[in-house]
Protein backbone atom coordinates (compact mmCIF):
# COMPACT_ATOMS: atom_id res chain seq x y z
CA UNK A 1 0.00 0.00 0.00
CA UNK A 2 1.19 3.49 -0.77
CA UNK A 3 2.27 5.53 2.23
CA UNK A 4 1.27 8.97 3.51
CA UNK A 5 -2.04 9.96 4.98
CA UNK A 6 -3.63 9.56 1.59
CA UNK A 7 -6.39 7.06 0.98
CA UNK A 8 -6.88 4.15 3.31
CA UNK A 9 -5.01 5.65 6.26
CA UNK A 10 -7.07 8.84 6.28
CA UNK A 11 -10.30 6.87 5.94
CA UNK A 12 -9.30 4.47 8.71
CA UNK A 13 -8.13 7.30 10.96
CA UNK A 14 -11.48 9.06 10.61
CA UNK A 15 -13.36 5.92 11.62
CA UNK A 16 -11.08 4.95 14.52
CA UNK A 17 -11.16 8.46 15.97
CA UNK A 18 -14.97 8.45 15.66
CA UNK A 19 -15.17 5.19 17.59
CA UNK A 20 -12.94 6.56 20.36
CA UNK A 21 -14.94 9.79 20.59
CA UNK A 22 -18.24 7.92 20.86
CA UNK A 23 -16.77 5.69 23.57
CA UNK A 24 -15.41 8.67 25.51
CA UNK A 25 -18.71 10.59 25.29
CA UNK A 26 -20.62 7.54 26.55
CA UNK A 27 -18.11 7.17 29.41
CA UNK A 28 -18.45 10.86 30.28
CA UNK A 29 -22.27 10.76 30.23
CA UNK A 30 -22.28 7.58 32.31
CA UNK A 31 -19.95 9.17 34.85
CA UNK A 32 -22.01 12.34 35.19
CA UNK A 33 -25.24 10.35 35.36
CA UNK A 34 -24.05 8.01 38.11
CA UNK A 35 -21.43 9.97 40.06
CA UNK A 36 -21.80 13.64 39.20
CA UNK A 37 -19.33 15.94 41.05
CA UNK A 38 -21.18 18.20 43.45
CA UNK A 39 -18.95 21.26 43.09
CA UNK A 40 -16.54 22.89 40.66
CA UNK A 41 -13.57 21.90 42.86
CA UNK A 42 -14.62 18.25 42.87
CA UNK A 43 -15.17 18.33 39.10
CA UNK A 44 -11.75 19.92 38.58
CA UNK A 45 -10.07 17.37 40.85
CA UNK A 46 -11.71 14.56 38.88
CA UNK A 47 -10.65 16.08 35.57
CA UNK A 48 -7.06 16.44 36.78
CA UNK A 49 -6.73 12.77 37.67
CA UNK A 50 -4.02 11.51 35.25
CA UNK A 51 -6.18 8.80 33.66
CA UNK A 52 -9.05 11.27 33.06
CA UNK A 53 -6.89 14.11 31.76
CA UNK A 54 -4.99 11.75 29.43
CA UNK A 55 -8.26 10.22 28.18
CA UNK A 56 -9.63 13.75 27.63
CA UNK A 57 -6.46 14.79 25.83
CA UNK A 58 -6.75 11.72 23.57
CA UNK A 59 -10.40 12.68 22.94
CA UNK A 60 -9.51 16.17 21.76
CA UNK A 61 -6.59 14.84 19.73
CA UNK A 62 -8.98 12.39 18.06
CA UNK A 63 -11.44 15.23 17.46
CA UNK A 64 -8.78 17.39 15.78
CA UNK A 65 -7.49 14.49 13.66
CA UNK A 66 -11.07 13.68 12.66
CA UNK A 67 -11.61 17.32 11.78
CA UNK A 68 -8.40 17.41 9.72
CA UNK A 69 -9.51 14.47 7.55
CA UNK A 70 -12.95 16.04 7.15
CA UNK A 71 -11.59 19.48 6.21
CA UNK A 72 -9.11 17.88 3.81
CA UNK A 73 -11.97 15.95 2.16
CA UNK A 74 -14.02 19.11 1.68
CA UNK A 75 -10.99 20.94 0.26
CA UNK A 76 -10.16 18.09 -2.14
CA UNK A 77 -13.76 18.07 -3.35
CA UNK A 78 -14.51 21.74 -3.71
CA UNK A 79 -11.25 23.66 -3.97
CA UNK A 80 -9.61 22.55 -7.19
CA UNK A 81 -7.05 25.32 -7.92
CA UNK A 82 -3.82 24.63 -6.04
CA UNK A 83 -3.34 28.34 -5.43
CA UNK A 84 -6.43 28.27 -3.19
CA UNK A 85 -6.13 24.73 -1.90
CA UNK A 86 -2.62 24.92 -0.44
CA UNK A 87 -3.17 28.07 1.69
CA UNK A 88 -6.53 26.80 2.96
CA UNK A 89 -5.00 23.46 3.97
CA UNK A 90 -2.04 25.24 5.56
CA UNK A 91 -4.30 27.58 7.59
CA UNK A 92 -6.49 24.65 8.67
CA UNK A 93 -3.45 22.56 9.59
CA UNK A 94 -1.78 25.30 11.64
CA UNK A 95 -5.06 26.16 13.38
CA UNK A 96 -5.62 22.55 14.40
CA UNK A 97 -2.02 22.25 15.57
CA UNK A 98 -2.39 25.43 17.65
CA UNK A 99 -5.53 24.00 19.23
CA UNK A 100 -3.73 20.76 19.99
CA UNK A 101 -0.91 22.66 21.72
CA UNK A 102 -3.42 24.69 23.72
CA UNK A 103 -5.29 21.55 24.82
CA UNK A 104 -2.02 19.83 25.78
CA UNK A 105 -1.04 22.82 27.92
CA UNK A 106 -4.42 22.83 29.65
CA UNK A 107 -4.72 19.13 30.30
CA UNK A 108 -1.17 17.86 30.63
CA UNK A 109 1.05 20.73 31.72
CA UNK A 110 -1.01 22.57 34.33
CA UNK B 1 -49.27 13.21 -22.15
CA UNK B 2 -47.09 16.26 -21.59
CA UNK B 3 -43.30 16.12 -21.82
CA UNK B 4 -40.65 18.74 -21.26
CA UNK B 5 -37.43 17.71 -22.97
CA UNK B 6 -33.94 19.21 -22.88
CA UNK B 7 -32.91 20.30 -26.34
CA UNK B 8 -29.52 21.41 -27.52
CA UNK B 9 -27.98 21.21 -30.93
CA UNK B 10 -24.50 22.80 -30.75
CA UNK B 11 -24.54 23.43 -34.49
CA UNK B 12 -27.67 25.60 -34.25
CA UNK B 13 -28.38 26.63 -30.66
CA UNK B 14 -26.42 29.11 -28.61
CA UNK B 15 -27.85 27.69 -25.37
CA UNK B 16 -29.89 24.68 -24.28
CA UNK B 17 -33.65 25.03 -23.77
CA UNK B 18 -36.62 22.89 -22.68
CA UNK B 19 -39.13 21.98 -25.36
CA UNK B 20 -42.69 20.95 -24.55
CA UNK B 21 -44.47 18.13 -26.33
CA UNK B 22 -48.06 16.99 -25.98
CA UNK B 23 -48.33 13.49 -27.30
CA UNK B 24 -51.37 11.21 -27.52
CA UNK B 25 -50.15 7.86 -26.30
CA UNK B 26 -51.54 4.56 -27.54
CA UNK B 27 -52.54 1.61 -25.34
CA UNK B 28 -49.42 -0.29 -26.39
CA UNK B 29 -47.13 2.53 -25.16
CA UNK B 30 -46.12 1.24 -21.76
CA UNK B 31 -42.56 2.39 -21.25
CA UNK B 32 -41.03 5.86 -21.49
CA UNK B 33 -39.01 4.76 -24.51
CA UNK B 34 -42.28 4.01 -26.36
CA UNK B 35 -43.34 7.60 -25.72
CA UNK B 36 -39.96 8.93 -26.88
CA UNK B 37 -40.20 6.94 -30.09
CA UNK B 38 -43.66 8.42 -30.63
CA UNK B 39 -42.34 11.96 -29.99
CA UNK B 40 -39.52 11.32 -32.45
CA UNK B 41 -42.06 10.26 -35.06
CA UNK B 42 -43.61 13.72 -34.67
CA UNK B 43 -40.31 15.62 -34.41
CA UNK B 44 -37.41 13.76 -35.97
CA UNK B 45 -34.90 16.36 -34.81
CA UNK B 46 -35.11 14.98 -31.24
CA UNK B 47 -32.02 12.89 -30.57
CA UNK B 48 -31.54 10.10 -28.04
CA UNK B 49 -29.75 6.76 -27.85
CA UNK B 50 -31.58 3.46 -27.69
CA UNK B 51 -30.95 -0.10 -28.72
CA UNK B 52 -32.22 -3.23 -26.96
CA UNK B 53 -35.33 -1.59 -25.42
CA UNK B 54 -35.30 -4.07 -22.55
CA UNK B 55 -32.83 -2.76 -19.96
CA UNK B 56 -29.81 -4.74 -21.13
CA UNK B 57 -27.76 -2.41 -23.33
CA UNK B 58 -27.88 0.69 -21.14
CA UNK B 59 -28.07 3.06 -24.12
CA UNK B 60 -31.13 5.06 -23.12
CA UNK B 61 -29.95 6.24 -19.70
CA UNK B 62 -31.27 9.73 -18.98
CA UNK B 63 -32.50 11.95 -16.19
CA UNK B 64 -36.21 11.37 -15.77
CA UNK B 65 -38.04 13.81 -13.50
CA UNK B 66 -34.78 14.48 -11.67
CA UNK B 67 -33.71 10.89 -11.26
CA UNK B 68 -31.44 8.87 -13.54
CA UNK B 69 -32.93 5.78 -15.14
CA UNK B 70 -33.39 3.82 -18.34
CA UNK B 71 -36.25 5.02 -20.53
CA UNK B 72 -36.96 1.47 -21.73
CA UNK B 73 -37.72 0.08 -18.26
CA UNK B 74 -39.46 3.16 -16.83
CA UNK B 75 -43.22 2.69 -16.80
CA UNK B 76 -45.16 5.65 -18.17
CA UNK B 77 -47.99 5.32 -15.65
CA UNK B 78 -45.57 5.91 -12.78
CA UNK B 79 -44.38 9.27 -14.13
CA UNK B 80 -45.62 12.64 -12.94
CA UNK B 81 -46.57 15.15 -15.66
CA UNK B 82 -45.03 17.06 -17.26
CA UNK B 83 -42.34 14.43 -17.62
CA UNK B 84 -39.06 16.29 -17.54
CA UNK B 85 -36.29 14.58 -19.50
CA UNK B 86 -32.71 15.76 -19.37
CA UNK B 87 -29.36 14.23 -20.38
CA UNK B 88 -27.31 12.46 -17.72
CA UNK B 89 -26.17 15.16 -15.24
CA UNK B 90 -22.55 16.32 -15.39
CA UNK B 91 -21.75 14.54 -18.65
CA UNK B 92 -20.91 16.77 -21.64
CA UNK B 93 -23.91 16.99 -23.98
CA UNK B 94 -23.36 16.04 -27.60
CA UNK B 95 -26.92 16.76 -28.65
CA UNK B 96 -30.30 16.70 -26.85
CA UNK B 97 -30.31 13.60 -24.64
CA UNK B 98 -27.08 12.15 -26.04
CA UNK B 99 -24.03 12.61 -23.83
CA UNK B 100 -20.31 12.11 -24.26
CA UNK B 101 -19.27 9.07 -22.21
CA UNK B 102 -15.54 9.21 -23.01
CA UNK B 103 -14.54 10.11 -19.44
CA UNK B 104 -16.82 7.44 -18.01
CA UNK B 105 -15.25 4.69 -20.12
CA UNK B 106 -11.77 6.05 -19.47
CA UNK B 107 -12.35 5.52 -15.75
CA UNK B 108 -13.84 2.09 -16.43
CA UNK B 109 -10.76 1.03 -18.44
CA UNK B 110 -8.46 2.38 -15.73
CA UNK B 111 -9.48 -0.41 -13.34
CA UNK B 112 -8.35 -3.01 -15.92
CA UNK B 113 -11.72 -4.71 -16.38
CA UNK B 114 -10.42 -8.13 -17.33
CA UNK B 115 -8.95 -11.15 -15.56
CA UNK B 116 -5.23 -10.89 -14.87
CA UNK B 117 -3.68 -14.31 -14.46
CA UNK B 118 -0.18 -15.17 -15.68
CA UNK B 119 -0.37 -18.81 -14.65
CA UNK B 120 -0.24 -21.33 -17.47
CA UNK B 121 -3.68 -21.64 -19.04
CA UNK B 122 -5.37 -24.98 -18.36
CA UNK B 123 -6.44 -27.22 -21.24
CA UNK B 124 -10.09 -26.18 -21.09
CA UNK B 125 -10.92 -23.33 -18.71
CA UNK B 126 -10.12 -21.82 -15.33
CA UNK B 127 -12.57 -23.51 -13.04
CA UNK B 128 -14.36 -21.83 -10.17
CA UNK B 129 -16.24 -23.36 -7.26
CA UNK B 130 -19.97 -22.56 -7.08
CA UNK B 131 -19.25 -20.55 -3.91
CA UNK B 132 -16.60 -18.45 -5.64
CA UNK B 133 -18.87 -17.94 -8.62
CA UNK B 134 -21.64 -16.78 -6.29
CA UNK B 135 -19.42 -13.91 -5.11
CA UNK B 136 -19.76 -12.33 -8.55
CA UNK B 137 -23.54 -12.07 -8.28
CA UNK B 138 -24.66 -8.48 -7.94
CA UNK B 139 -21.49 -7.35 -9.73
CA UNK B 140 -21.28 -8.87 -13.19
CA UNK B 141 -24.81 -7.70 -14.09
CA UNK B 142 -23.69 -4.06 -14.49
CA UNK B 143 -24.55 -2.80 -18.00
CA UNK B 144 -22.43 0.38 -17.79
CA UNK B 145 -25.38 2.67 -18.42
CA UNK B 146 -23.69 5.34 -16.19
CA UNK B 147 -26.87 6.14 -14.24
CA UNK B 148 -24.91 5.72 -11.00
CA UNK B 149 -21.78 7.67 -11.90
CA UNK B 150 -23.76 10.52 -13.39
CA UNK B 151 -25.83 10.84 -10.19
CA UNK B 152 -22.80 10.73 -7.87
CA UNK B 153 -21.72 14.12 -6.40
CA UNK B 154 -18.17 12.84 -5.86
CA UNK B 155 -17.98 12.10 -9.59
CA UNK B 156 -19.32 15.58 -10.33
CA UNK B 157 -16.46 17.21 -8.40
CA UNK B 158 -13.63 14.96 -9.57
CA UNK B 159 -14.69 13.11 -12.75
CA UNK B 160 -11.11 12.86 -13.98
CA UNK B 161 -9.67 11.41 -10.78
CA UNK B 162 -12.45 9.56 -8.94
CA UNK B 163 -13.15 6.23 -10.65
CA UNK B 164 -16.86 6.52 -9.90
CA UNK B 165 -19.38 3.94 -8.70
CA UNK B 166 -19.67 1.98 -11.96
CA UNK B 167 -15.90 1.61 -12.31
CA UNK B 168 -15.51 0.67 -8.65
CA UNK B 169 -18.26 -1.93 -8.84
CA UNK B 170 -16.37 -3.46 -11.77
CA UNK B 171 -13.09 -3.16 -9.85
CA UNK B 172 -14.56 -5.22 -7.02
CA UNK B 173 -15.94 -7.71 -9.53
CA UNK B 174 -12.33 -8.52 -10.54
CA UNK B 175 -10.80 -8.13 -7.08
CA UNK B 176 -13.14 -10.79 -5.69
CA UNK B 177 -12.85 -13.13 -8.69
CA UNK B 178 -11.03 -16.31 -7.55
CA UNK B 179 -9.42 -16.65 -10.99
CA UNK B 180 -7.76 -13.23 -10.86
CA UNK B 181 -4.19 -13.01 -9.52
CA UNK B 182 -3.76 -9.23 -9.32
CA UNK B 183 -5.74 -8.54 -6.15
CA UNK B 184 -2.89 -6.75 -4.37
CA UNK B 185 -2.03 -4.64 -7.43
CA UNK B 186 -5.67 -3.69 -7.92
CA UNK B 187 -6.01 -2.65 -4.27
CA UNK B 188 -2.80 -0.62 -4.42
CA UNK B 189 -3.97 1.11 -7.57
CA UNK B 190 -7.10 2.32 -5.77
CA UNK B 191 -5.35 3.43 -2.59
CA UNK B 192 -4.88 7.15 -3.12
CA UNK B 193 -6.98 10.15 -2.05
CA UNK B 194 -9.01 10.21 -5.25
CA UNK B 195 -9.59 6.94 -7.10
CA UNK B 196 -11.62 5.22 -4.38
CA UNK B 197 -11.63 7.43 -1.32
CA UNK B 198 -13.52 10.36 -2.83
CA UNK B 199 -16.61 8.21 -2.20
CA UNK B 200 -18.52 9.76 0.71
CA UNK B 201 -21.11 6.95 0.87
CA UNK B 202 -23.87 9.26 -0.37
CA UNK B 203 -25.39 6.14 -1.97
CA UNK B 204 -27.13 7.87 -4.88
CA UNK B 205 -25.54 5.15 -7.01
CA UNK B 206 -27.34 2.34 -5.22
CA UNK B 207 -30.55 4.37 -5.16
CA UNK B 208 -30.72 4.88 -8.93
CA UNK B 209 -29.16 1.71 -10.36
CA UNK B 210 -31.77 0.39 -12.82
CA UNK B 211 -30.41 -3.13 -12.33
CA UNK B 212 -30.81 -3.00 -8.55
CA UNK B 213 -27.06 -3.33 -7.93
CA UNK B 214 -25.21 -1.73 -5.04
CA UNK B 215 -21.97 0.03 -6.00
CA UNK B 216 -21.76 1.54 -2.51
CA UNK B 217 -21.65 -1.94 -0.96
CA UNK B 218 -18.91 -2.96 -3.41
CA UNK B 219 -16.94 0.17 -2.47
CA UNK B 220 -17.30 -0.67 1.22
CA UNK B 221 -16.05 -4.19 0.57
CA UNK B 222 -13.00 -2.88 -1.30
CA UNK B 223 -12.19 -0.67 1.68
CA UNK B 224 -12.49 -3.58 4.09
CA UNK B 225 -10.28 -5.73 1.85
CA UNK B 226 -7.70 -2.94 1.86
CA UNK B 227 -7.77 -2.89 5.66
CA UNK B 228 -7.32 -6.68 5.78
CA UNK B 229 -4.49 -6.64 3.26
CA UNK B 230 -2.68 -3.80 5.03
CA UNK B 231 -2.65 -5.61 8.39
Amino acid sequence: MRGTLAGLRAWLLQRLTAVYMIGFIVFLLAHFATDAPQSYELWRAWMMRPEVSIATFVFFTALLMHAWVGIRDVVLDYLQPMIVRVPVLAIAGFSLLAMETWIARMLLVS
Amino acid sequence: MRFSIYRFNPEQDSAPYMQHYDIALQPEDRMLLDALVRIKAADDSLTFRRSCREGVCGSDAMNINGRNGLACVTRIVELKEPVELRPLPSFPVIRDLVVDMTQFFKQYHSIRPYLINDEAAPQKERLQSPEDREKLDGLYECILCACCTSQCPSSWWNPDRFVGPAGLLQAYRFIIDSRDRATQERLEDLNDPYRLFRCRSIMNCTEVCPRGLSPSRAIEKIRLMMVKHSL
